[in-house]
């Protein structure tokens, strides 16, 4: 009986019904959509960098991978010595640094030849390797994302690379340019970011990372099979406070809307609670009754959320072929939590003021 | 028959701002059990604060209130809510049902409250008393005054309170509807030995009842 009530509470008022679910839809779906393109964006990028074929990435001590673009301070020629170990296949120096012109793209600065062997080559759907010092070569995605034709002109660095090469993603960066000219116009001649270590065999990994780190206290090692999981927002500084930014706004918005719509709610029915209470009904049923509305506000609003989530995710990556957005079920379950926490919240203190009304004054309420 | 109602010295003073307002200055009044009493009086003499605190609504200032042998000065707020849960039920001036359920959930809304649960049969004879059958569907905006009045009789005893509190039930109907209600009331304490005490303005209301209790600056004056 109370859920009719409730229901039949909600269709009588359905502009506010559907404002107060749509509000509760912006916050789940900005959280899972938040949270499902930084995700989405360092799993991208762990699955790219796994995509080259190294086993061992070697950067400056104090560089974060994803921010290896921030300094080039390890000099080329150190690459020879990491060659000289035992099990080592292939090393390949590269400049990663990041254009900002048109988008935010991560650009390497590789040496051809020694980046093929650790990678087994890129796979060309359109042109060739690079040949010129302003030869640039983009994957497909970004060639499609950006509408990019095989031998035309970008600009990257303020001067402009003409398309050699279309070639399949998965290979570390979008861009890759000659590792040359990347040092010439970052001026760090002779310096690479990183360098990607292959070993013989996946099983010498350990052994190999053992004697880079042998050779020098100043080295970041990172083992590619662990770099999937060391991709979480919590291992990049700023990108968890941010998270936690964004959900807590979201949330202040799924708070405020239900807070506003149950406490207008309880005003403008005061009588109907004095009815309630003139038949017996107690505080707890009266808080009930006011919970459970908002409660199925929330739902309602969750369902429209993943909808509203699903349908951003599918106009984004049309839009924007390069941004992956990962919805997952954990946080589709952790927005509708956080949404219901919110909602139920914002409906307390109606609830609670709604159980403390006189009878008598609510009955003569007009 | 036993009393079922007795007010010993009942006081109510309401406070608004500085200014105290005696309600009832110190009713002594009892009431039998299948009893229908009336109680008449002008605007303002403390016909609806006895209501309300024979109800359970609110609580007196001072005095006694026995109602089914419970001491209502000496209950809580959350007591006497029990308590009206269980044995009365109310019938108000402007029907006072609920606007967005239809006149059946208006109904069985107050078997939910009371917590025992849905009796069809019970439910089907009530409904059948009050001449409600077409209506059940129907919401409060859909039903003349009569039928909304009626509905509300029908939720004030569907969960068979001993004693039913009716304020000014015709106030807000024609001649034809208000004699309706009054004959129900009168069928209902009849047929289900229902206690009632009706507030009225009507003295032809009030000649229905068994006995009239006269109230006057909130104290009874004849009886």
């Amino acid at each position: 009986m109370v859920n009719k009530l409730i229901i039949s509470n909600v269709l009588h008022r359905p502009i506010r019904t559907a404002l107060s679910a749509l509000a509760v839809a912006i916050e789940v779906a900005m959280v899972m959509l938040f949270v499902g393109l930084a995700n989405g964006m360092l799993h991208d990028s762990a699955r790219r960098v796994e995509g080259i074929g190294a086993d061992i990435l070697v950067q400056p001590s104090g560089t974060s991978f994803l921010f290896a673009f921030s300094q080039a301070a390890l000099p080329v020629k150190i690459g020879e010595k990491f060659k000289e170990i035992p099990h080592v296949l292939a090393v390949a120096p590269a400049v990663i640094f990041v254009n900002s012109v048109g988008g935010l793209d991560t650009i390497y600065g590789i040496d051809m030849a020694s980046f093929d062997s650790v990678s087994g080559g890129f796979v060309y759907h359109h042109g060739h390797a690079l040949e010129n010092p302003y030869d640039v070569l983009v994957d497909d995605w970004y060639a499609k994302a950006k509408r990019v034709k095989l031998g035309q002109t970008i600009r990257l660095l303020d001067h402009e690379f003409r398309v050699s090469g279309i070639v399949e993603h998965g290979k570390g960066a979008r861009l890759f340019i000659s590792i040359g000219t990347a040092e010439d116009l970052l001026s760090v001649k002779d310096k690479a970011s990183i360098f990607f270590v292959k070993c013989t065999d996946p099983g010498y990994t350990a052994e190999v990372s053992e004697a880079i780190h042998q050779m020098g206290p100043g080295y970041k090692i990172t083992l590619v099979k662990e770099l999937m999981s060391m991709m979480t927002s919590s291992n990049l500084p700023g990108l968890e406070t941010i998270t936690t930014v964004i959900i807590g706004i979201a949330v202040a918005i799924g708070f405020l809307v239900i807070f506003l719509a149950m406490y207008t709610t309880i005003i403008e029915r005061t009588r109907e609670i004095g009815i309630l209470k003139s038949l017996g009904a107690s505080k707890g049923y009266i808080i009930a009754v006011i919970l459970r509305e908002a409660g199925l506000l929330c739902a309602v609003g969750i369902l429209a959320g993943y909808g509203i989530a699903a349908i951003a995710r599918k106009i984004i990556v049309a839009k924007f072929p390069t941004l992956p957005i990962e919805l997952t079920a954990q946080w589709a379950f952790y927005a509708a939590l956080l949404a219901l926490a919110g909602s139920l919240l914002g409906a307390l203190y109606p609830a609670w003021r709604a159980a403390q009304l006189d009878p008598v004054d609510a009955l003569a309420y007009e | 028959m036993d009393p079922i109602i007795v007010t010993r010295e009942l006081k109510k003073v309401y406070r608004m701002g500085r200014v105290q307002v005696p309600a009832l200055r110190g009713v002594d009044c009892t009431v039998l059990e299948s009893e229908f009493v009336a109680v008449v009086g002008p605007s303002g003499c403390g016909k609806s604060t006895l209501l309300h605190i024979l109800g359970g609504l609110t609580g007196p200032t001072s005095g006694e209130v026995l109602v089914d042998g419970n001491d209502f000065s000496n209950m809580t707020d959350a007591d006497r809510t029990r308590f009206r849960r269980h044995t009365i039920g109310f019938v108000f001036q402007r029907f006072n049902l609920l606007p967005t359920l239809t006149a059946r959930n208006n109904i069985a809304i107050a078997q939910d409250i009371q917590g025992n649960g849905f009796n069809p049969h019970h439910f089907q004879k009530v409904v059948e008393m009050l001449g409600i059958q077409d209506k059940l569907e129907h919401r409060p905006n859909a039903m003349s005054g009569g039928e909304q009045q009626r509905v509300a009789i029908a939720r004030a005893v569907i969960c068979e309170p001993k004693i039913l509190l009716a304020d000014e039930p015709t106030g807000n109907l024609d001649t034809e509807n208000s004699q309706a209600v009054l004959n129900m009331m009168r069928e209902l304490n009849r047929t289900f030995g229902q206690t009632i005490l009706m507030i009225t303005h009507n003295p032809e209301a009030a000649a229905v009842a068994d006995r009239i209790i006269h109230m006057r600056d909130g104290r009874v004056v004849s009886d």
